[in-house]
């Protein structure tokens, strides 16, 4: 993670933690009714209520570390990086974070209608903690960023969701943040802007900014944060391994299934080889087809999937997923879809694996799960060890001396891109 | 409640806890965030006027035709307006000047915090920028308003001379207390959404029993009683300052001072103790 080439402190497990809360609890009223008679009534009436959006909360993130927050609707995600952005006082207990933080909350970083996006841009800027003058250095870079082109003069109140999104994470990723605080920004914005934050925020994450990210996107939270937080009812209900993480999350979806009801259905899931046989014992680079029959108890526009392929012991061997954030079909309450993924097993080391499965809403909800679908063994790739097929190939002296009778993968998967003949001589 | 950062470390420290933020910190808030408060009150004033033809103009054009209506009415039907030592026109232009300045700024500082919900919600900067957005947009058209009395005094007969220098300390007076009175309905109106209503009504009531119209020696006795009102003293000022009326009374002006430091001093207090809890009801 160092990178001397940057100004930013690189990561340093050592250095005071850029994050610390201190048993942080935040309590709100819960409201129905709020008038000036009832609050002039003592102890505010019956309709009041306690609710602990936040409980007992000890958390500390390193500088230059990226942490993932997920859990639950209501689970306190959004709480917990609003008291971090600063914008919400904990009721208890004390949080200190170290270094200019640039908060991406919802959509956007806080934008004024009736401004333009030139002007919005400079405001964010003196929001976040730039001068004037240091706006107007990174002003290019912003609105090339966000790609907003002609309408930069024009009032924000005029622009899509796409380029209001845009705009806001372009100038909270611009301003150098020390902690960048992201909430569910992938939700928003076509794929490739999708990616292009995705790859920004790694580009920060290298250079040493410490990075909480809030997503319902799990594959999102896989690819960028090592380390994620489970919340549950405002509490801690797991900090470690993002794959640990999100097998806790799929456990508490499932444990709860009767009193959490999303209306979406997995009927039936299988699992098999191209001759139409349940696949069980199956070969390296198999080609394999796992499908599974949804039924829509209310109308999902534009639903998604995730596609994993977990391992004995819980770690995750591969995953892909569907595009975000499109209607691209609106289903009815009452339909079915079938759902069909194509894949070839070529899992290194081999050993036994099984297919793991959400169905999503189109902003990556996860609406319905099944952790535990069909399972299959795979033989081990001759002297590969591990869940990945690298195709390494290693040279002493420009002597190839790969055990590479791995070879065999062609005889069943003739269309892999593995060389055909004498492999090894390619690949030195 | 603690966040600055010391000389020899340039990292900005941000700490929270229950407590609220300490004066110093409060103060220092408002003062990093000055460049924000002048971007948003001078956006606020071209949004206002941005389509119509005439901009600024309008926003005195209308208390100005409102004073004519009120100079009208009150000499002719009334009778207020003989048997004065000054211009009754010019008193009466003069008084317009700093309610129409107070009424507005405090209307529009009391919704506020509320309205930009939108801001709020995402990234931290004191809250009392935005109720004192208003006053300060509204700088400018007290500017305005007060050139135009300058070109029209000559015009209702009155010589403008060195009195017209007490403008300067009336209009600071002006402005002090419409920010302290929004600051503090911004931040109640928080948790009170009532009080918009009741801010409209009590400014609907407010012009008749301050000395704007009518000079207090018109109701005898019964005048020193306005003297509990704090515009009184500010109107006062600027009417003296304009057509020489006698001055406001010692109490007004002490009346005015004083509830503008109280309501200072309350809307500092409410601040720093809700600054960060305002967002919970948003």
């Amino acid at each position: 993670m160092t990178d001397p080439g940057t100004t930013h402190t690189a990561w340093n497990p050592t250095a005071a933690p850029a994050i610390k809360l201190d048993r942080v609890s935040k309590r709100y009223w819960k409201i129905e009714e709020r008038s000036l008679l009832r609050s002039l009534t003592p102890f505010g009436g019956p309709n009041r209520r306690l609710l602990w959006a936040i409980q007992n909360v000890d958390l500390e993130v390193a500088t230059g570390e990226t942490v993932g927050i997920i859990g639950r609707n209501g689970a306190g995600k959004t709480t917990l990086l609003r008291m971090l952005a600063g914008v919400s006082q904990p009721t208890e207990g004390s949080l200190t974070i170290r270094g200019r933080i640039a908060p991406l909350l919802s959509v956007g970083v806080g934008f004024h209608p009736e401004m333009t996006g030139r002007e919005n841009v400079v405001v964010n800027g003196l929001l976040l903690g730039l001068t004037k003058s240091q706006v107007k250095a990174r002003f290019d870079e912003i609105v090339a960023f966000a790609g907003l082109g002609d309408f930069v003069d024009t009032p924000v109140k005029f622009y899509s969701s796409g380029m209001f999104m845009r705009l806001g994470f372009s100038v909270a990723v611009n301003v150098d943040p020390d902690v960048l605080l992201v909430d569910e920004v992938l939700a928003v914005g076509d794929v490739a802007f999708q990616l292009r934050c995705l790859n920004r925020m790694r580009d920060l994450q290298r250079s040493g900014t410490t990075i909480l990210f809030v997503s319902h996107a799990l594959h999102a939270v896989h690819l960028l944060c090592p380390r994620t937080i489970l919340l549950e009812q405002g509490r801690v209900a797991f900090d470690g391994p993002t794959e640990s993480a999100i097998a806790h999350f799929h456990r508490l979806l499932q444990s709860d299934d009767e009193s959490y009801d999303a209306g979406v259905r997995i009927l039936h899931q299988e699992l098999l080889r191209a001759d139409g046989t349940p696949a069980g014992n199956v070969e390296q680079g198999q080609p394999l087809t796992y499908s599974m029959s949804v039924r829509f108890d209310r109308p999902i526009d534009g639903p998604g999937v995730n596609f994993r392929v977990v391992g004995e012991d819980g770690t995750l061997a591969y995953s892909m997923q569907t595009v975000i954030g499109e209607r691209w079909r609106a289903y009815q309450a009452g339909d079915e879809a079938t759902v069909r993924v194509a894949f070839r097993p070529r899992l290194g080391g081999g050993g036994s694996f099984h297919v793991s499965v959400d169905v999503t809403d189109r902003l990556t909800t996860v609406l319905a799960t099944a952790p535990n679908g069909p399972a299959f063994y795979v033989p081990p790739l001759y002297g590969v060890g591990g869940p990945a097929d690298l195709e390494a190939s290693i040279a002493i002296d420009g002597e190839n001396r790969t055990d590479f009778r791995w070879a065999r993968l062609e005889d069943v998967a003739p269309s892999a891109q593995a060389p055909q003949g004498s492999p090894p001589q390619g690949r030195q | 409640m603690r966040s600055d950062a010391s000389a020899a470390d340039p990292t900005p420290v941000l700490r929270l806890d229950h407590r609220p933020a300490t004066l110093g910190n409060w103060l220092g808030g408002l003062w990093r965030f000055r460049g924000v408060l002048i971007a948003l009150a001078r956006k606020d004033f071209q949004v206002r006027y941005k389509r119509a033809t005439l901009g600024v103009l309008w926003s005195v054009a209308l208390p100005l035709l409102q004073s004519i209506v009120l100079v009208f009415i009150f000499s002719r039907v009334g009778g207020f307006g003989s048997g004065h030592s000054f211009s009754y026109a010019g008193f009466v232009l003069a008084g317009m000047v700093p309610w129409v300045f107070v009424s507005t700024s405090i209307i529009a500082s009391t919704t506020s915090i509320v309205d930009a919900s939108g801001l709020t919600d995402k990234v931290w900067f004191p809250r009392a920028i935005l109720a004192l957005v208003p006053p300060c947009a509204n700088l400018l058209l007290l500017a305005t308003a007060t050139a135009i009395l300058l070109v029209e005094l000559p015009l209702v007969g009155v010589t403008p001379n060195v009195r017209l220098l007490l403008l300067v300390p009336a209009a600071a007076l002006a402005v002090l207390f419409a920010s302290s009175v929004g600051l503090v309905l911004a931040a109640l109106y928080v948790y009170f959404r009532d009080l918009k209503f009741m801010v409209a009504a009590v400014i609907l009531v407010w012009l008749y029993v301050t000395p704007i119209v009518y000079p207090a020696s018109a109701l005898g006795s019964a005048g020193r009683w306005l003297d509990l009102n704090p515009l009184t003293g500010i109107v006062g000022l600027f009417q003296t300052a304009a057509v020489g009326a006698p001055g406001p009374s010692a109490r007004a002006v002490v009346v005015s001072l004083g509830s503008t430091a109280v309501l200072m001093v309350a809307a500092a207090a409410i601040h720093r103790r809700y600054d960060r809890l305002f967002v919970d009801l948003l």
